[in-house]
């Protein structure tokens, strides 16, 4: 655990340091924030709507962690920090680990982040009305920001990291990041899974995610070899 | 000296089919200064992955400080401080960062890591500079903040590899400087893998020449063209030229050359001692009066070119 805080230490040092990141971070929050609730119809159904703003939320965190996680790889490589890396003391999970931390929890910061700005846009569009909590009033809405978005980062970041790791170019490991993102829904989308918005239906879906997780994490430690990432490092 | 710090035998290493360490047997000594040498491509950055554990030999055994480094990889990386010769730092990271992220690693207390943090960043004299992000330091000042941070874990092993590549003469003979205060120091193993044999005659205990993935020559700096390479004796004498005259049968290798100018003399280049035995006996024999046979003393440079043969170093 000590090694794993180093690595997000570093990693937030570095981020602060980072515009590039920070930019496309505030950008994806006021974006999927602030559009949505300025173009939404004044009339759409309240369950339509928690489902347009809770995607936007999503999907801006999709965007965060898809973009982060390679990122934090390649900078490594690009600035020869990974070898001083594999040099050092550190495991093999630490480091891998604190690339998936990191990019999950600016997914999950991000979505939180939208979500505020969602509020406090429609509070101050709708002037006058009490205040308007959304799909947070609702049981698959806390579910799918509390526990589906962290989730949902960690599967990002380790697809992203993993991937950085072997391609080496930020545009190909951005891209199979976020059509990672997209197999997640194929299952529904060919029908193989019925879509449920019912609470038992969000939940089983979560819980479903967590285990795609648990594989691919072990997986990607499985695979996280110092002696291999060296070879890709000299190639 | 004693118990060795680095032991390698019989450790070879491939990548596809290209041989990158071949057969290496390397031994040394707690304390001492051991110069890699060889030029590029010949196995020393393969040989400092493989002391590391970041690459398995595929045939033969490493120990670093008694530890196999692929098992106890971790152990022996928390006891090694590494400087490349990209010094790898977060350019968005102050100098100070940087140590403090080291001390981090190391696991030392806060103010453990503060106070080897100054002690290092005035060491380097960087402290003025300990607030600046390393993106607007050149590239003297990063590896002297590199050395730095390899040494803020107080290790026994420090690998430094091709420290003073790419800088300029100041900053060369600036971090030179700084390697020479570190060797004096001693009680610490330091193994130099460098392209200037210069800086491995003036630190190095001890040298070792790598070519072709081999460890062709090992010695001291001044006792390498000696120990370990081929042996030059200069010849004086009288009828000296009857060497050219006659057939004389010289062993494999060996190369007589008479010198122009008075006294006469000879220049003889053979694999040995043995070699310059039968050379002299060969020559009395043909008639030649000897009065002295002087061993050449040749310099690190002059060896190292003679065993890689002109290879850029």
């Amino acid at each position: 655990m000590t090694d794993l805080a180093t690595m997000l230490w570093k990693e937030v040092v570095e981020l602060v340091g980072n515009r590039r990141s920070l930019r496309i971070y505030v950008m994806a929050v006021l974006i999927m924030g602030l559009l949505p609730t300025l173009t939404r119809p004044r009339g759409m159904p309240p369950g339509i709507a928690a489902v347009m703003l809770l995607g936007y939320a999503v999907f801006s965190s999709v965007v965060v962690a898809a973009q982060a996680a390679p990122d934090l790889v390649l900078r490594e490589r690009a600035g020869r920090t990974l070898e001083t890396l594999l040099a050092s003391r550190l495991s093999d999970a630490a480091i891998f680990g604190g690339k998936v931390i990191m990019a999950a929890v600016l997914g999950w910061s991000a979505a939180l982040l939208t979500v505020a700005v969602q509020l406090i846009a429609l509070h101050l569009r709708d002037a006058g009305a009490p205040w308007q909590w959304s799909y947070l009033a609702l049981v698959q809405g806390r579910v799918v920001l509390l526990a589906g978005v962290p989730l949902l980062g960690v599967y990002l970041g380790t697809v992203g990291s993993f991937v950085a790791m072997r391609v080496g170019d930020q545009r190909p490991a951005y891209t199979v990041t976020m059509l990672s993102a997209g197999l997640l829904v194929l299952p529904v989308a060919l029908h193989l899974v019925p879509l449920s918005l019912t609470p038992a239906g969000v939940a089983h879906a979560v819980a479903a995610l967590a285990v795609v997780d648990l594989l691919l994490v072990a997986l990607a430690v499985r695979f996280f070899r110092r002696s291999q990432l060296i070879l890709f490092l000299q190639d | 000296m004693g118990e060795a710090a680095i032991v390698c035998r019989s450790v070879s290493r491939r990548f596809g089919t290209r041989t990158a360490v071949a057969e290496l047997d390397l031994e040394i000594d707690r304390g001492s200064v051991f110069g890699l040498l060889g030029p590029n491509g010949s196995g020393k950055t393969t040989t400092v992955r493989l002391l590391l554990g970041l690459l398995s030999p595929h045939v033969g055994t490493v120990r670093v400080c008694g530890l196999d480094p692929v098992p106890d990889g971790e152990r022996v990386r928390a006891r090694t401080g590494v400087l490349f010769d990209q010094p790898g730092l977060y350019e968005r990271l102050t100098a100070w960062q940087n140590l403090e992220l080291a001390g981090r690693i190391a696991r030392l207390d806060p103010a453990e890591r503060r106070r080897r943090a100054e002690a290092g960043l005035r060491r380097v004299e960087l402290w003025e500079r300990r607030a600046d992000r390393v993106s607007g330091f050149s590239k003297g000042m990063r590896q002297k903040l590199g050395i730095a941070r390899a040494l803020l874990a107080e290790p026994e092993l420090l690998i430094l590899d091709e420290p003073t590549s790419g800088l300029d003469p100041v900053n060369i003979k600036m971090l030179r400087d700084l390697l020479l205060g570190l060797a004096q120091e001693g009680g610490r193993t330091i193994l130099l893998c460098t392209h200037h044999l210069d800086e491995a005659q003036r630190i190095c205990d001890r040298v070792g020449i790598l070519r072709n993935g081999r460890l062709v020559a090992v010695g001291t700096p001044e006792g390498l063209g000696n120990d370990g390479g081929v042996h030059a004796v200069r010849i004086h004498g009288r009828r000296l030229d009857v060497a050219a005259a006659s057939d004389l049968a010289l062993p494999a290798g060996a190369h007589l050359r008479l010198l122009e100018g008075d006294p006469p003399a000879a220049r003889l280049e053979c694999a040995g001692p043995q070699d310059v035995e039968r050379v002299v006996a060969a020559l009395v024999a043909a008639g030649a009066g000897l009065q002295a046979v002087v061993p050449e003393r040749r310099s690190l440079e002059e060896t190292y070119l003679a065993i890689v043969g002109g290879e850029a170093p």
